[in-house]
């Protein structure tokens, strides 16, 4: 399709295996999770319509819908976003009589309504290059060019395609060297990829915006070189791939960061043997991080990263030299640090004599690894209660309860745990959001555990010693590597539902039953993943990001 | 032979129109816009066909749905205050716009104007949300109950600066706020009084963000308050200030301000009788009732007398749009504008009137009507004044235009503006064009002077 779109198009999608790459999404599990989502629904006029619409399509045309997409988008799939907002849509389909009697019958609709709504102008029909085009409304045009259907929402656009297919010269996409490289990097074996002129797309104001350096350490932290190599990249492209029954979409780039840089210098592994280490999994896990950074030289670069001294800032480094007693946080803390960093986030069982809060916040964690954790284990142990004695002041000065600071053992190891105290009276049956934290502190080893629960941290001391410490198999100079497990996902979505549901209302502003039928499409989407996981790795210096998902 | 708006008998006279001041479009809508943050059209008809006196009896008396929708919502603010955000500030505002008696929304604001209690001071959403569903509960009831529910709240002593109050009184400052703000209204007591009713609160301390009382803490020999004697504790000190004379006079120069005009000065005769009718029936639903329903009400010495506060643009415009917004979004706009409900910027409220208007907020008020009638971005296009029009069988000759104008300004557009939106031209192409030029023409009546006014 590329031979026929204008060489200046800055975004170009290409699914050239719809039943591939849509397959999982047109599943009939899916799909009937979905349906049964949206039956509950019911009541919102808009998916009555189009349920209602789709129906009579389904009746008059002679198949179900999902056969009938097949036919008509089964062979291919584009679509493009040109200058001033343009967009067209192609779709190849097996099934030309079909699609002919699909637009007789949707011709046949919106002209009687034009007529009966005595503005005829708005269905039009013309040809142009000796093509019939068609344009319905004042944002919908679209013409058949045999068992291919091209849909638009400007005639002028959908013109400037058909010069170019007629051959009436100007420049195409297909020949533009930008889009050459991109296509080249995705390679033959993608389902489908996306291109994005990059050189083009800087210039919004929505990208420029995104691109900048925002001065924000946990943003320069997580992804690392990535913004500086894209604000120094022609295109970026994503393919996407079919292995098994995982779909995986990787990014390719042309943009690096310079090499050594200060973007670099603290995400990048030395070498296989110091690479990253596995994601750590307990009982309950919902996602797991596990990253190469080198924090002591992520600091030493702040001035570089993230120069400007916000107040949050200021105020985290003055917080840390209290809590570390004045010791230098470059040179004297995060020097003892490790490079591997793990997160974990999984979910939690409540105390019975206390309840469930109405929002459930999931347990996580972070564990780092000291490099001499007899000498700075009880510094680290030290700063962590001198936090909570903080918290526990602060919180006094708002007359609200503090924490209790106990010890407790598991399987040997002494680990610090802090809990609220059950409410006096908890006749009201709210129970209060701060029931989701019992913040604990263990030091298995070389090992530091820093949890919001105490539970968590019990499964993370079972877990780091049975824990290899041999790098995972991940791709070579992985830096950062997620996995999501879909079934616990689903479940704390799922506790968390009636808080989604008002969060949807008061954000969005919809009635109580569409925010319900919003949430149930997305959990019931959500219910058909088993597991994702993203990686970040650096290819001769260019950020690549790779994301597997397995469905259910 | 012109009505007297200070003599006190015509003023607070039931409001009869005649041909001098018709009931009319005008008219209806003036209520609604104070007692209800304004009207939809289907409102403002029956208004029209009804009267005034029948329709202030329906927004007066609640709905049998009220009850229950107060249950949902005090649900929802509660747990959104427990949950640690400030989504119970978005859930109020959804309140107002939702509920089935927005004049107990329109009080309960009013009442959270007059205490002042902010949440900057107490940092606690859940204590701020409890005071306020007090408010509701009590705001058009007996005033001696809202004030002892009032000071059952710990919100309102830690923001009175009590924490640990104890044998030590209140600061000076904290009483006379008590007595000079919340009751009697300035120069009514002396700093004996004062003292004494300070006397009269102790023994109430803040502790794990409840309000205790600790018998040995109570100062509990004989006091003498504003010329009664005895073993004042803070019940008797509650009575003693809500039935006392000067309290009724204060509270209703609090309500003329509120309902009538911001820059009004009336008169201590001119009070009198409505101040009399709070005392007596100890109902502030009455005496909102005598407000609403009387000529001064509906004279010129209150119409369009007053500055929408950014609340009140705000909800000027989604309601009569019969539409629903996100609120979270409102909420941190309408805090842009001025007024961050749950904190009030003094313990005396938010400085109303002309205070709203600066050249930076005027830019403000313009972008938020923009932005919530735009028909995408941070409002998701909620409000389509082309559907409504639609949804009413308005005749669409021109477009709609003029039942935009209607339903906004009634009759109170300046010539100039008409004529500037009569040059605009008007779209009666597809619905697509027609939609999109009704939402601007809405953002830009939403963006004039006389808009501003309720």
């Amino acid at each position: 399709m590329a031979q026929w779109i204008p060489a200046d198009v800055p975004i170009m999608v290409e699914v050239s295996e719809p039943k591939a790459f849509l397959g999982p999404l047109l599943s009939p599990e899916l799909g009937k999770s979905v349906t049964a989502a949206v039956e509950n629904g019911k009541t919102n006029p808009k998916l009555q319509q189009f349920q209602a619409v789709v129906a009579v399509l389904e009746q008059q045309l002679g198949t179900d819908w999902r056969t009938g997409l097949r036919r008509l988008a089964g062979k291919g799939l584009s679509f493009c976003v040109g200058p001033s907002g343009a967009t067209l849509l192609t779709a190849d389909g097996e099934d030309e009589k079909l699609l002919s009697k699909l637009n007789d019958i949707i011709w046949q609709f919106a002209s009687s309504g034009a007529d009966q709504q005595n503005q005829p102008e708005t269905a039009d029909s013309r040809e142009y290059r000796g093509v019939k085009t068609w344009k319905l409304g004042t944002n919908e045009v679209h013409t058949l060019l045999g068992p291919r259907l091209v849909l638009g929402n400007r005639m002028s656009f959908l013109h400037q395609v058909l010069d170019l297919r007629a051959d009436a010269g100007g420049r195409i996409l297909a020949s533009s060297p930008l889009f050459k490289a991109a296509h080249d990097a995705v390679g033959k074996d993608a389902v489908a990829s996306v291109f994005l002129n990059l050189r083009t797309l800087r210039e919004t104001p929505g990208l420029k915006k995104a691109l900048e350096e925002d001065g924000n350490p946990v943003t320069a932290l997580l992804l690392a070189d990535t913004k500086a190599a894209l604000r120094n990249a022609s295109w970026l492209a994503l393919g996407a791939y079919v292995s098994g029954d995982k779909l995986i979409l990787k990014t390719y780039t042309d943009g690096a960061a310079p090499e050594a840089s200060k973007w670099t210098s603290f995400s990048t592994p030395p070498g296989a043997s110091a690479g990253l280490l596995p994601p750590l999994t307990v009982p309950g896990t919902i996602a797991s991080l596990s990253l190469y950074r080198d924090l002591h030289s992520f600091y030493a670069a702040k001035d570089a990263l993230f120069p400007e001294r916000t107040s949050g800032l200021i105020f985290f480094e003055n917080m840390m030299g209290i809590f570390f007693s004045g010791i230098d946080l470059t040179e004297g803390v995060l020097s003892e640090v490790r490079s591997d960093v793990r997160v974990v986030v999984a979910k939690q069982q409540y105390d019975p004599a206390i309840g469930t809060p109405a929002t459930q916040v999931p347990a996580f964690a972070a564990v780092l690894r000291l490099k001499e954790p007899q000498r700075f284990g009880e510094t680290v142990e030290e700063a962590w209660q001198k936090a909570i004695g903080l918290a526990n002041f602060t919180r006094g000065q708002q007359a609200l309860p503090g924490l209790i600071i106990d010890k407790a053992n598991q399987d040997g190891v002494n680990y610090t745990i802090s809990y609220y105290r059950p409410p006096a009276d908890n006749s009201s049956g709210t129970v209060d959001s701060r029931y989701n934290f019992r913040p604990s502190l263990a030091r298995p080893g070389d090992y530091v555990i820093l949890s919001s629960t105490d539970a968590l941290a019990r499964d993370l001391i079972n877990a780091v010693k049975q824990a290899p410490s041999t790098p995972a198999k991940t791709p070579l100079a992985a830096n950062s590597l997620m996995e999501v497990e879909g079934p616990a996902l689903s479940a704390i979505l799922e506790a968390n539902r009636e808080q989604m549901v008002r969060k949807n209302m008061v954000d969005k502003g919809d009635s109580r039953e569409k925010a319900e039928s919003d949430i149930q499409v997305l959990l019931a989407a959500l219910g058909h993943l088993e597991h994702a996981t993203l990686t970040l790795r650096r290819d001769a210096g260019q950020p690549q990001a790779q994301l597997e998902i397995r469905f259910r | 032979m012109k009505p007297d708006p200070n003599d006190p008998a015509w003023a607070w006279a039931p409001f009869q129109p005649d041909g001098a001041r018709p009931w009319d479009l005008r008219l209806a809508a003036h209520l609604y816009r104070r007692a209800a943050f304004g009207g939809t059209w289907p409102e403002l008809q029956r208004s029209l066909s009804e009267g005034p006196q029948a329709t202030i009896d329906r927004l007066v008396h609640p709905t049998p749905e009220a009850a229950a929708f107060n249950r949902l919502y005090d649900d929802y603010e509660n747990a959104a205050a427990a949950s640690a955000g400030d989504g119970s500030q978005a859930w109020w505002l959804r309140r107002m716009i939702e509920s089935p008696q927005p004049l107990q929304e329109q009080v309960t604001l009013f009442w959270h104007n007059h205490f002042g209690i902010s949440n900057v001071h107490v940092k606690a959403s859940a204590s701020v949300c409890r005071y306020i569903q007090v408010l509701r509960q009590h705001g058009l009831g007996r005033f001696e109950a809202l004030l002892d529910a009032v000071l059952a709240q710990p919100a309102v002593w830690i923001c009175l600066g009590a924490r640990d109050n104890g044998k030590r009184n209140l600061s000076d400052s904290s009483i006379r706020i008590l007595m000079d703000h919340y009751t009697l209204g300035p120069g009514s007591c002396s700093d004996t009084d004062a003292r004494e009713g300070a006397r009269a609160l102790t023994g109430w301390i803040i502790s794990q963000g409840e309000l205790r009382f600790v018998p040995g803490e109570y100062d509990a020999t004989p006091k003498k308050i504003l010329g009664q004697e005895g073993d004042c504790d803070r019940k008797a000190l509650v009575r003693i200030l809500a039935t006392h004379p000067a309290t009724g006079q204060w509270l209703a120069r609090q309500l003329v301000r509120w309902f009538i005009s911001d820059t009004a000065k009336p008169s201590e005769s001119l009070l009198a009788p409505l101040a009399k009718q709070l005392m007596s029936e100890g109902n502030i639903a009455k005496g909102v009732e005598v407000v609403l329903r009387s000529n001064l009400f509906f004279s010129t010495e209150a119409y369009r007398q007053k500055v929408r506060s950014p609340v009140a643009l705000a909800l000027g415009i989604i309601r009569p749009l019969e539409g629903r917004t996100g609120t979270v979004q409102l909420a941190a706009d309408l805090s842009r504008l001025g007024q961050e409900l749950y904190e009030p910027p003094t313990i005396k409220g938010w400085a109303v009137g002309l205070a709203w208007i600066n050249p930076l907020t005027t830019l403000g008020r313009a972008k938020l009507a923009e932005a919530l009638l735009a028909e995408s971005g941070a409002y998701g296009g909620k409000l389509d004044p082309a559907a409504v029009a639609s949804r009413h069988n308005i005749p669409a000759n021109d477009g709609g235009r003029q039942f935009l104008v209607d339903l906004f300004l009634q009759g109170d557009l300046a010539p100039e503006s008409v004529a500037a939106l009569a040059a605009g031209g008007s779209a009666t192409g597809s619905i697509d064009a027609r939609s999109a030029d009704l939402r601007h023409v809405a953002a830009r009546l939403a963006s004039l002077p006389e808009f501003q006014l309720a």
